[in-house]
């Protein structure tokens, strides 16, 4: 008895928990597809009466939830793909390269970055964007967010980078390869996990970023996901359902998403931590 | 034959790229905007300097200095309180035999939301007239609470979402360590008649000290650098009472139009940051890696 | 060989990174070079040799910053997007760029800070007044309007409706109508109450009062955003304290003098009475309307652009009928001009000074289709919005809509009008209100509290 009790204990806790992470999703699912306030309102945790998919249907013609999905999506990707890069060829010259010296003082002077909260260069940035010229433009995003990414990315990889044996580059050389195609054909290859992982995280938090996304861009067609969603609940703030169908809309390809990668993402999460 | 590794001109070319865009978005606005810190700049009139008075309006400002504690709220909210359920969920999830990828891949998904979705969608879990809170209290014949328009209620809205937000990247995290600790340890223990409790305190947690550093160290940095979760859920409202530093930052440089005075704010965040991290790492932090 | 190759990739790729960040700045400097010049000779667009003949324009966009979004905003929406339109038809090559955002995180968070940049856009809803257009045209952001009506020949046909948008004798900004603010009142509850219709100090008390103990709200109120009650403690703040809001700059009023005090001091015994909407510092402008329309408050103080969310086909259609709307009666024993209306002219559209040929082009025809007398007609009619020009008595005669006679009514028994505080307090000064009432809401500051806190930011700005 006590045995079984023992054993179900944590199941109970847990299931408590998951229910909690779970139970937005379901009221903001059931009242997308509810007619009104009222309803919603009379009985939140009841399914639907009849679905009501009008709103998704509302929804999509009146806010450009599209638009602001792949503008997150393009600016996301390829600031994180260009991020990975640069970190990992900097983390190559840094761990494998013979400039012992200079290396640790780059290094140094590159963790000092992760010190800073970013919020703290707000205005800073705003300015630089304001002498560039380039306020109000992707730009503005791309290169804060690749910036950004650098001195957490180049921690990462480099750790990596540190655990792979010599004798591999060495043999490499020997074949006559020079240190860009030592980097490109032996090394990258062999860290493609950790570059796995910092990209997803990269990814994430360009995806959720929202600071500089609201204040950086004003043009509606230039939005992201998550500024175009406030300015999406600021227009419809007393259409509930409507709300709630934006939400959908926005959240479900992130799940779909995280349901294909979710063994990579945490895997990848699960490696950094430990590693770093 | 290590010569090509020796080349300085491939170096440079690994490493020019990434220290022109470190310098150009990261050092250089620090340096080159710390100036207007002590200038009256608000990027319509004339610039004038103007000395230390921005960080003494900064310290006499009675707002700033509510912002600087409600961070002190989250940091002891999600230190003191966080953490503990963090591992205590962690040592439970790596102990089940069963749903063991559920709960792992379940408790992620607050993580993968952008943090303005996540603020709407809590939004409405507070809403006093159609939010499921409030028909769940109005069950139990309780007036409904206004979590975000109640000056008593909505600091604890705000650390409730976040902590929503971030708890299961953190187990996560966590697991990841538990996961690695060679089986036979435990395995040993359990032979020596430690029940599962005993396990969990004197060999697990101890055994997994560096992580929780790690992760009391990034809700710090968490804490420190909250703010689009209030821009989002309460603009720092009602009347003040959920501002944080950032947000005050924010609003005051771009609302007021006072850009100085914001610098002066960011970079007394920065020193914020610096002494908290700091001090941590000199005394409760340090811990050694530990081999197995 | 090989060696080679590779280094002149990556090289070539690290290149072209840097040249794409330059690429990006030296682009948007040739968008923004010829800005400075052609705004000065608005009427000699096509002499330069850059023009090519007309046919072969190159398409361009106008940004165009509106904050008609949502449902209670689209009959305003609707006359916008004709007006886009047949501008677009008009100007070859033209398309407005149109961006919608929330009214008051574009007056007071997105605007300012492209202003402070210097990258506003082209067109943008704008409000007068020292804190908006003023300081804008202070700093050489806005375009001068002047020598654009004189070419349009409208400049006379506008009500003397630009002491908002007037710096130097030239005007920056273009009102699209005007409003006054007042108390909405629903008509149907007060009937079924037996209430006076809320004329007198006494009949409004009382009917707060008796709703109140109905278990109806007195008055909705959506104070997220404090602009909304800080409608109603201008008027209050104007019954109290002769000269205001125009003295609190001069020095003339003081916002802690027992005027001003007594003021929000009855301000925060409505609060305390239980007179507003339960939560109000959660709720936004919208939910006030909503409020109101659902039949659960039974007045609101709010400005004439209101009706026309009272209308068929609008979003509280259901109120058609059953909305009275009054001045807010006088006050007995009160200082200030108890016949005075809170009138206003100012909102509307302000333009970017660094326009090219090309925009400025569209820039007159979207003026030309906006401000004309078929499309205030259309403003009063379908939108309640008083109009800023001139019309006809034959024109106003076609007001059918029950409240906007109300309105109408209300103008024209004022004794005199004075504008909303926002348009004489400095930002900082008006800013302060908003945070200092929303502490008063929520109990956190006294009504001499309120006072001290404005008057003190409102001295510093005062001497500068």
């Amino acid at each position: 008895m006590p045995a079984s009790i023992k054993k179900t204990m944590p199941h109970i806790v847990l299931m408590a928990y998951v229910v909690i992470i779970l139970f937005p999703f379901v009221f903001v699912v059931f009242s997308s597809l509810k007619e009104n306030n009222v309803e919603i309102s009379q009985a939140p945790f009841a399914f639907p009466k009849a679905l009501y998919f009008q709103n998704y249907v509302d929804a999509w013609v009146q806010a450009s939830i599209d638009v602001y999905f792949w503008n997150s999506a393009y600016l996301g990707i390829s600031s994180a793909v260009l991020g990975v890069l640069l970190a990992a060829g900097t983390s190559f010259a840094l761990t494998r390269m013979k400039f012992k010296f200079t290396s640790k003082l780059i290094y140094q002077v590159i963790l000092l970055g992760m010190l800073i909260p970013g919020n703290v260069l707000f205005i800073a940035q705003y300015i630089l964007m304001m002498d560039l010229h380039i306020l109000g433009k992707h730009w503005a995003l791309f290169w804060p967010y690749t910036a950004g990414a650098l001195p957490f990315s180049v921690l990462l990889i480099s750790a990596f980078m540190k655990a792979i044996p010599a004798e591999l580059e060495e043999a490499a050389i020997i074949d006559g390869l020079s240190a860009p195609g030592l980097f490109a054909r032996i090394v990258l290859p062999l860290t493609v996990p950790a570059l796995v992982t910092v990209f997803i995280i990269n990814f994430l938090g360009n995806w959720n970023e929202y600071l500089l996304a609201s204040f950086f861009i004003s043009k509606d067609a230039l939005r992201t996901l998550p500024t175009g969603m406030v300015g999406f609940r600021d227009a419809y703030q007393t259409n509930y359902a409507l709300i709630c169908t934006g939400i959908v809309f926005s959240v479900t390809p992130v799940l779909v998403l995280y349901a294909f990668l979710q063994e990579q993402i945490i895997e990848g999460i699960t490696a950094g931590s430990v590693k770093g | 034959m290590k010569n090509a590794l020796r080349n300085p001109a491939s170096y440079l070319m690994f490493i020019i790229p990434t220290i022109a865009l470190y310098g150009l978005f990261f050092l250089y606005p620090m340096f080159s905007s710390v100036v207007y810190a002590f200038t009256n700049w608000n990027g319509l009139e004339e610039t004038k300097f103007i000395g230390m008075a921005n960080f003494e309006t900064a310290f006499g400002d009675s707002n700033f200095r509510s912002a600087i504690i409600n961070n002190m709220y989250f940091i002891v909210f999600s230190v003191g309180l966080q953490v503990p359920i963090i591992v205590l969920l962690a040592l439970l999830i790596s102990n089940v035999k069963r749903f063991k990828g559920f709960y792992k891949t379940t408790v992620f998904i607050p993580s993968i939301l952008s943090t303005s979705v996540i603020g709407i969608l809590w939004g409405f879990i507070y809403d006093p007239d159609i939010g499921p809170i409030s028909a769940a209290l109005k069950f139990f014949g309780i007036e409904p609470i206004y979590w975000l328009a109640d000056s008593k209620w909505a600091m604890i809205a705000l650390l409730l979402t976040n902590a929503w937000q971030w708890v299961g990247f953190f187990i996560v995290l966590i697991l990841a360590a538990i996961l690695a600790i060679p089986k036979d340890i435990d395995e040993a223990a359990a032979i020596d008649g430690a029940n599962g409790t005993q396990r969990a305190w004197y060999l697990t947690i101890p055994l997994i000290k560096p992580i929780i550093s790690v992760v009391v160290m990034l809700s710090i940095a968490g804490a420190m650098r909250v703010v689009d979760i209030v821009l989002v859920m309460t603009n720092g409202g009602p009347a003040g009472t959920t501002e944080v530093m950032a947000s005050y930052m924010v609003n005051k440089a771009i609302k007021y139009g006072d850009y100085g005075y914001g610098m002066a704010l960011s970079i007394i965040i920065f020193a914020f940051a610096l002494v908290f991290t700091a001090i941590y790492q000199l005394t409760l932090g340090k811990t050694e890696r530990i081999e197995y | 060989m090989k060696r080679n190759v590779m280094v002149i990739l990556t090289l070539i790729l690290a290149m072209s990174t840097m040249l794409a960040a330059c690429g990006g700045k030296n682009n948007n400097n040739e968008a923004s070079s010829p800005a400075a010049s052609p705004s000065a000779s608005p009427s000699a667009p096509a002499s330069e040799s850059a023009s090519p003949s007309e046919e072969t324009v190159e398409p361009f966009t106008v940004s165009l910053r509106h904050i008609q979004i949502g449902e209670p905003q689209k009959f305003r929406k609707a006359i916008l997007d004709e007006v886009v339109k047949r501008s677009e038809a008009e100007v070859p090559g033209v398309k407005f760029e149109l961006d919608g955002i929330e009214d008051a995180v574009n007056r007071f968070t997105k605007l300012p800070a492209e202003m402070a940049a210097g990258n506003p856009p082209k067109i943008f809803d704008l409000f007068g007044g020292n804190a908006d257009a003023l300081k804008y045209a202070k700093a050489g952001r806005l375009l001068d309007l002047t020598p654009i009506l004189d070419e349009l020949g409208i400049k006379d046909k506008f009500l003397n409706v630009f002491g908002q948008f007037t710096l130097d004798g030239k005007i920056y900004g273009l009102p699209i109508g005007g409003s006054v603010e007042g108390v909405f009142y629903n008509t149907e509850i007060f009937q079924a109450n037996d209430l006076n219709a809320p004329t007198t100090w006494d009949d409004l008390v009382k009917a707060a009062d008796a709703l109140k103990a109905k278990g109806i709200t007195p008055f909705a109120m959506g104070s997220q955003a404090a602009w909304v009650p800080n409608m109603l403690v201008g008027t209050l703040v104007g019954r109290f304290a002769n000269g205001f809001p125009n003295g609190i700059v001069t020095g003339e009023v003081k916002w802690n003098s027992p005027e001003v005090v007594g003021a929000l001091s009855l301000y925060q015994d409505w609060v305390k009475n239980g007179y507003f909407t339960k939560g109000e510092l959660g709720k936004s402008y919208d939910d006030m309307l909503n409020d109101f329309a659902a039949g659960k408050a039974g007045m609101m103080f709010d400005g004439s652009w209101r009706s026309s969310a009272f209308k068929e086909g609008a979003v509280a259609a259901s109120m058609t009928g059953k909305v009275g709307f009054v001045a807010l009666p006088a006050l007995p024993n009160a200082a200030g001009d108890q016949t005075s209306l809170n009138a206003n002219f100012s909102n509307g559209y302000g333009f970017s000074s660094d326009l090219d040929e090309n925009e400025l082009k569209a820039v007159k025809s979207f003026i030309k289709n906006l401000y004309n007398d078929e499309m205030q007609l259309r403003g009063l009619l379908e939108d309640g919005v008083l109009p800023s020009m001139k019309l006809s008595d034959e024109s106003l005669a076609k007001v059918t809509d029950p409240v906007v006679k109300q309105v109408l009514d209300v103008m024209k028994a004022a004794g005199s009008t004075f504008v909303h505080f926002d348009a004489i307090a400095q930002k900082p000064v008006y800013s302060e209100t908003e945070l200092q009432l929303q502490k008063l809401i929520a109990g956190k500051a006294t009504a001499q509290e309120f006072g001290d806190a404005v008057q003190k930011v409102q001295e510093v700005e005062n001497a500068k």
